[in-house]
């Protein structure tokens, strides 16, 4: 049972930390917190759905498609939503995410509001039995992309000169654009980086999950959970942060109470919070007066 | 006497022109009747507002064949969202801006406990469509009728009908923790205790949201269940019984009137993963019967987009003894008669659900009994017993 447990935990995690890590980039390109990136989540899924049973294109080249739509539809938030607000405060950046968010929702509930709907497989090998020890090609999937993300992304950041340039640009808009860097161009693709980074998700997710237009609500308080767990803006900090609160869901409902699953994501950010609210991975910030 | 006469004839010119008004009943004209609905048409129990176009479906038939003592019935609908606030605010616009006659709403228990007080000050004649809760109808408010299966009547249907296998000892439970699930769970447990005085082997929780049911089913697995008590919305059924069978968890698996069979089986999308899944099943006759079929037409007459399925005939027979009791009550239509009608409704069988409706003064839980429905070899089997398998 333990190492089932911990499978399915890693399986679980890996959902979390691929959210997370969509909202982690855009945070640390923007330094933006994002609580409408369950809605790209919920986005990719429902627009791959479209494409397959209402386009009828078959899975792949409908996930690549509903990928590049959901780039378009971060890239377009950022133009005509977030831009505008120049450099308004946090705060105010966070309420119109809340604000899409909602109104995605709604966008989705008005389509399919009354439907729970299901999403085939990517693929459809049955269960593999490794002494007593059950894994599936779908939960092998969302953890070998999350892998594949996490080093993609921890390799722009830090080994390729434009992942420089993009944290230069989080730190000192003003800066970066005085040295002829475009700035807006380069927040808008991150955007779009974002919100295909989500879509990503919710189309791997999908066929567990199902699809509701209330499916990227829960996931983004464990992603939230996520990225305090591991530090806010550590790329490896979200993933870590995702594998644990998955595991530890887990076990605990293994073998505590089913009852905490679900609480889990709650006690780690208060927990978190007060004892090191940098998370594992994340630096004390100080400021010297 | 000019001025008596003078004063007679005014008095009676008055008369004549606020006699109707002063008559009738209020959401009642000459040629309407007018009736609030009011269901979760939006949000994540949405699914459950499929029932909504059902009783429509029905009110606006009845229209088309010239309608109740000449009156047609004004329908006049409110979305709650499955939200108790929503729900108190929809149903206060119905009582007091739309001044309806009566109330023909709730598939959220939740919303109706929570406008039941409300209901019955104003004093409106309130009937059920889908909520389940034992509660709403237990202890009874005078001008509140509930239609439909209660989930005390649920929970025993489904405990009985686990208990008729020969050696069946073990019952795990997994239910939602909010009211909804409690609502379900508690009459379960409390039967299986009350009649045959065991306790649930398991007793565990899967919250709504949830995509991943690997503690639970390991943990029935451990306990070597022989049956499985599901009280769990739709999408949380389809999730534990993919990983049951994932995790090759063989146990018989039941569920309540929320779940549909059919649609289960799309959303797990696979057959063997609810060959084990038995549900309670509100119903006469399968849904691909003829005879319910021909409820679906009629949906799909008023709604041509509307996909039917199990839930879009939940609240049709109490639509039909709504549409039986104005009947009863005449052309001079008040709410008290209209209520008196619905009181003297007895064995009344829509040819719809699993049981007739009888509602007396001192009961107005409707529906008593019920069966078990399974999919064997793709069709909608329905049972009494497991012998019947």
């Amino acid at each position: 049972m333990f190492v089932q447990l911990i499978l399915s935990g890693v399986a679980q995690g890996s959902i979390y930390a691929l959210v997370a890590l969509g909202m982690t980039a855009l945070f640390r390109a923007t330094t933006i917190v994002n609580f409408g990136h369950g809605e790209f989540f919920m986005g990719g899924a429902f627009v791959l759905y479209v494409m397959i049973n209402v386009v009828g294109l078959p899975f792949l080249p409908g996930a690549l498609l509903a990928i590049v739509v959901m780039f378009l539809v971060g890239m377009t938030i950022e133009r005509v939503l977030i831009r505008p607000m120049g450099l308004a405060p946090h705060i105010a950046l966070a309420m119109m995410t809340v604000a899409f968010s909602f109104l995605f929702r709604g966008i989705a509930r008005a389509f399919w509001g009354r439907e729970v709907l299901p999403m085939p497989a990517v693929f459809s090998f049955p269960p593999i039995d490794v002494a007593g020890v059950i894994i599936t090609t779908q939960d092998l999937l969302i953890t070998g992309m999350t892998l594949f993300f996490v080093v993609l992304f921890f390799i722009f950041f830090q080994r390729t000169n434009l992942g420089r340039i993009a944290q230069a640009a989080s730190a000192n808009p003003r800066g970066a654009s005085l040295v002829g860097i475009n700035v807006n161009l380069f927040h808008g693709t991150m955007w779009g980086v974002a919100a295909g980074l989500g879509a990503i998700a919710g189309i791997l997710v999908a066929p567990i999950t199902l699809l509701y237009p209330d499916m990227g609500a829960l996931i983004l308080i464990k992603a939230f959970a996520a990225m305090t767990l591991g530090g806010f803006g550590n790329l490896g900090g979200a993933v870590v942060g995702g594998l644990l609160i998955g595991i530890l869901e887990q076990l605990s409902g293994g073998y505590l109470s089913t009852a905490l699953i679900d609480i889990f994501a709650y006690l780690v950010i208060i927990a978190v919070l007060l004892i090191r609210p940098a998370g594992l991975f994340g630096i004390r910030e100080s400021q010297r007066v | 006497m000019f001025k008596t006469k003078y004063l007679a004839c005014m008095l009676g010119l008055g008369a004549m022109l606020a006699g109707p008004a002063f008559a009738q009943a209020p959401g009642v004209t000459d040629d309407s009747i007018k009736i609030g609905i009011f269901g979760p048409m939006t949000g994540s129990a949405a699914l459950f507002g499929k029932a909504v176009f059902g009783v429509e479906a029905v009110y606006k038939d009845v229209n088309d064949h010239g309608g109740i003592n000449g009156r047609k019935i004004d329908i006049v609908r409110e979305d709650t969202g499955c939200d108790p606030t929503r729900g108190t605010a929809a149903v206060k616009k119905l009582i007091s801006q739309s001044q309806v006659f009566a109330i023909n709403g709730g598939l959220c228990s939740g919303v109706v406990m929570a406008v039941k007080e409300e209901v019955a000050k104003a004093g409106v004649p309130f009937v059920i469509i889908g909520a389940a809760s034992s509660a709403i109808s237990d202890p009874m408010m005078p001008n509140l009728f509930h239609p439909v299966a209660t989930t005390s009547n649920v929970a025993k249907t489904m405990i009985d009908f686990a208990m008729t296998r020969e050696g069946t000892k073990k019952i795990a439970v997994v239910s939602h923790s909010d009211d909804w699930g409690k609502s379900n769970r508690d009459p379960a447990v409390d039967h299986l205790k009350e009649a045959y005085g065991l306790d649930p082997v398991l007793d565990l929780t899967m919250e709504r949201g949830s995509s991943d049911a690997t503690p639970q089913i390991l943990k029935i697995r451990n306990a070597d269940a022989d049956f499985v008590v599901l009280m769990m919305y739709p999408a949380e059924v389809a999730i534990f019984l993919r990983d049951a069978y994932k995790y090759g968890l063989k146990v018989p698996v039941l569920a309540p009137q929320s779940i549909s069979l059919k649609d289960t089986r799309e959303r797990v999308g696979n057959d063997a993963a609810v060959e084990n899944l038995y549900v309670f099943y509100p119903y006469a006759h399968p849904t691909d019967s003829p005879e319910m079929e021909k409820w679906g037409k009629l949906i799909n007459k008023y709604y041509p987009d509307e996909r039917v399925e199990s839930f879009s005939y939940l609240g049709m027979s109490g639509a039909l003894a709504v549409v039986e009791a104005l009947k009863a009550a005449g052309p001079d239509l008040t709410r008290q008669k209209f209520m008196d009608a619905l009181n003297d409704l007895r064995d009344f069988d829509s040819g719809i659900s699993s049981a007739p409706i009888t509602f007396t003064p001192e009961d107005h839980a409707g529906i008593k009994g019920g069966a078990m429905a399974t999919l064997d070899d793709g069709k909608v089997t329905v049972m009494k017993k497991w012998q019947d398998k």
